[in-house]
């Protein structure tokens, strides 16, 4: 029997407990050039991680060290509590791969291809159990038999709606059924940790939805994912936690609401007209706008303007302004934003300007992005 | 263990596979050394050399050529080729171990050479009405060959940089194979130090015992003698010796230089 406080601490979940990957102080350098530089973070089970960041930022390096493909340079990783270099034949059977690219016999046909993966994810003694089974309900109304192919394989294929392509060979797919066939072949052996590195790249709308709707049925039956994307909808749609990457580094990462928060509330609108000078533009709450700069019939770019690139005066600090944007930022934007609101009206009033689309909105996970990506730059 | 046989003898099956599916792969893998052996054999017409028919001498000595073709250079090609299209990769990540997966290249290997050699045998039978003395050292043979050129190509596979080069990279090696053993002719026409250097290249001690085990003659020194089965293990045993040490040598190479990725940049 359980003592009430073993019962608190198991339904709060702590991290650490039951975390399937940890991964802490992970450097990971090729020659002289440090691909990884120092991150951290851990996957509790039964979740989905995403891990977004620009290209190059080191996401397939770090999925790769996790996968066992090539030990870490410093820093510590544990997938399942093993380490996944030198425990690779316990932790093998026990995750699934998706690579980014590549990696079939084009001779072979699509049937085959899933026929020699279930035969190599087999043990001696222990036939391998398809994760096209009955907990993945949704798309495995079993059809009639192709000729040839059996009954496993070919619920494996409906999973990713392969089905039509059974006897199809690998070399003749579109880049989108290649995708597909890969993530039948990741979830074959029913893994507790599964690495999916852009698993969506390339598939069409419905196709990526399907997908979607797989990774959300293995999570729910208790399957760990370490997710790459650089569809933001994605991440926000499958992961509970994430992590923004940028040149080796994590800038940004907590639970989908925390990040997403981080990027506040924000109050914009448009300003026609060229009257206006930056300096006419009040300060809320603290804050000064971003101006997005329409360009000029003078044939000036369009740029962004903030108070400090005017400062530096190589930025003209007159109208045309097509947007402004302030950002708040910190506890409570809501209400801040709200209150705002007051002089910001009180400012149009005074000065005649008719405020074209004014709008409070939330931030996204793009602002996100764009503003941690933006400030490495 | 038992899964990391399995698992190579899936993958040796699907080598066989690929194989048969590939036209340029199955000539030259099974017909271009049937080719040669027949013309070889031509060209010794029937004059006797070390004390046996050109023919018997000849077809005796075409598993060395085998070894090039069936097994050096179609391993070459194949890690190189599926090493560049990330095939390697792959199957790295998957459950079979590295030792499954070049144990499983390495079966298919045997398995077609050997397919090979029960045509010989039937070819030599047929031509010369000899019939093999002494099977299981002709085995050990194959097995000791497809070791060490399996390693070999693993480690010629490392430095070929793409799938075409790999009919470049493989041609040093085929030279010295088809000048350098016993094939067609005795290595005593050589001269002085290029028999003795000949004699400890990899192919010699696996043309001599298989030659030995057909012909249930001594054939490691020029002699060929009739040797008892007793006595032909025991003349096996110094090809043995250099055929184990070339594993310990095609080993390391191949660990330094095999490559489960391409490289990048
Ligand atoms: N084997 C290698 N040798 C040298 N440099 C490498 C190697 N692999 C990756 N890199 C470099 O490391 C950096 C990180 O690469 P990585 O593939 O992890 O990026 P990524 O975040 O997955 O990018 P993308 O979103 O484009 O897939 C890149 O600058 C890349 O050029
Ligand atoms: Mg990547």
């Amino acid at each position: 029997m359980r003592t009430p406080q073993l019962a608190d601490t198991a339904g709060a979940a702590p991290h650490g407990l039951d975390d399937v990957i940890e991964v802490g102080g992970l450097r990971q350098k090729y020659g002289d050039f440090e691909a990884v530089r120092g991150i951290s973070f851990t996957v509790p089970r039964g979740e989905v991680f995403a891990l977004l960041g620009t290209n190059g930022a080191g996401k397939t390096t770090t999925m790769e060290v996790l996968e066992g493909f090539t030990p870490a340079t410093d820093g510590t990783v544990r997938v399942l509590g093993l380490d996944p270099v030198r425990q690779q034949r316990e932790l093998r059977p026990r995750v699934g791969i998706m690579l980014q690219e590549g990696g079939f016999l084009g001779d072979l046909t699509v049937a085959e291809t899933v026929d020699l993966w279930k035969g190599l994810s087999e043990d001696a003694g222990r036939p391998v159990t398809l994760s096209g089974g009955a907990e993945l309900p949704g798309r495995l109304t079993l059809m009639g038999r192709v000729r040839g192919v059996d009954r496993a394989t070919m619920g494996a294929l409906e999973l990713v709606g392969l089905e039509s392509k059974a006897r199809v060979k690998v070399k003749q797919l579109s880049g989108g059924q290649k995708r597909r066939l890969d993530l039948a072949l990741a979830v074959l052996s029913a893994p507790e940790v599964l690495f999916l590195d852009e698993p969506t790249t390339g598939m069409d709308p419905e196709a990526r939805r399907t997908t979607w709707k797989v990774i959300e049925d293995l999570r729910d039956a208790g399957t760990s994912v370490l997710l790459t994307t650089h569809y933001l909808e994605e991440a926000e749609r499958l992961a509970t936690r994430l992590a923004i990457m940028h040149e080796g580094r994590i800038h940004t990462h907590g639970t989908v609401e925390e990040v997403v928060a981080t990027s506040g509330d924000r109050i914009a609108f448009r300003l026609p007209g060229t009257a206006w000078t930056f300096g006419d533009l009040p300060v809320l709450d603290g804050v000064t706008p971003v101006l997005t700069y329409a360009g000029g019939g003078d044939g000036t770019a369009a740029r962004s303007v903030t108070a400090s690139s005017t400062a530096s005066s190589t930025v003209p600090s007159t109208g045309p302004f097509t947007e402004v944007v302030y950002t708040l930022t910190g506890a409570d934007t809501e209400t801040r934003a709200h209150a705002a609101l007051r002089p910001l009206m009180a400012w149009a009033d005074g000065r005649g300007a008719a405020l074209e689309r004014l709008a409070v909105r939330r931030g996204t996970l793009e602002d996100v992005f764009m503003r941690v990506v933006g400030e490495q730059r | 263990m038992k899964t990391d046989v399995l698992h190579a003898v899936r993958l040796a099956r699907l080598d066989l596979t690929l194989v048969a599916r590939n036209t340029t792969v199955l000539f030259n893998v099974l017909l271009l050394p049937l080719l040669m052996a027949w013309m070889f054999t031509g060209a010794q017409g029937g004059a006797e050399v070390a004390g046996v028919p050109g023919g018997a001498f000849v077809l005796t000595g075409v598993p060395g050529l085998m070894l090039g073709f069936a097994v050096f250079i179609n391993l070459v090609n194949s890690f190189t080729a599926r090493r560049e299209e990330l095939v390697l990769k792959r199957l790295r990540g998957g459950q079979p171990s590295a030792l499954a997966v070049m144990a499983g290249s390495g079966l298919g290997a045997l398995a077609l050479l050997l397919g090979q050699m029960v045509l010989l045998g039937i070819w030599l039978h047929r031509t010369e009405g000899v019939l093999p003395a002494n099977v299981p050292l002709i085995l050990l043979a194959a097995v000791l060959g497809v070791i060490v050129f399996g390693l070999l190509a693993a480690a010629f596979s490392g430095l070929t940089p793409n799938a075409e080069m790999a009919q470049i990279t493989v041609l040093p090696v085929l030279m010295v194979m088809l000048l350098g053993a016993p094939i067609a002719f005795p290595l005593d026409v050589l001269p002085g130090p290029l028999g003795t250097v000949s004699g400890l290249l990899p192919v010699t001690p696996v043309v001599e015992m298989m030659r030995t085990g057909f012909l249930g003659a001594d054939h490691f020194s020029s002699g060929g003698e009739a040797l008892s089965t007793a006595g032909q293990w025991v003349a096996a045993l110094p090809s043995i010796g250099i055929m184990v040490v070339w594993i310990g040598v095609t080993g390391l190479l191949a660990r330094w230089l095999f490559r489960w990725e391409p490289r990048h940049g």
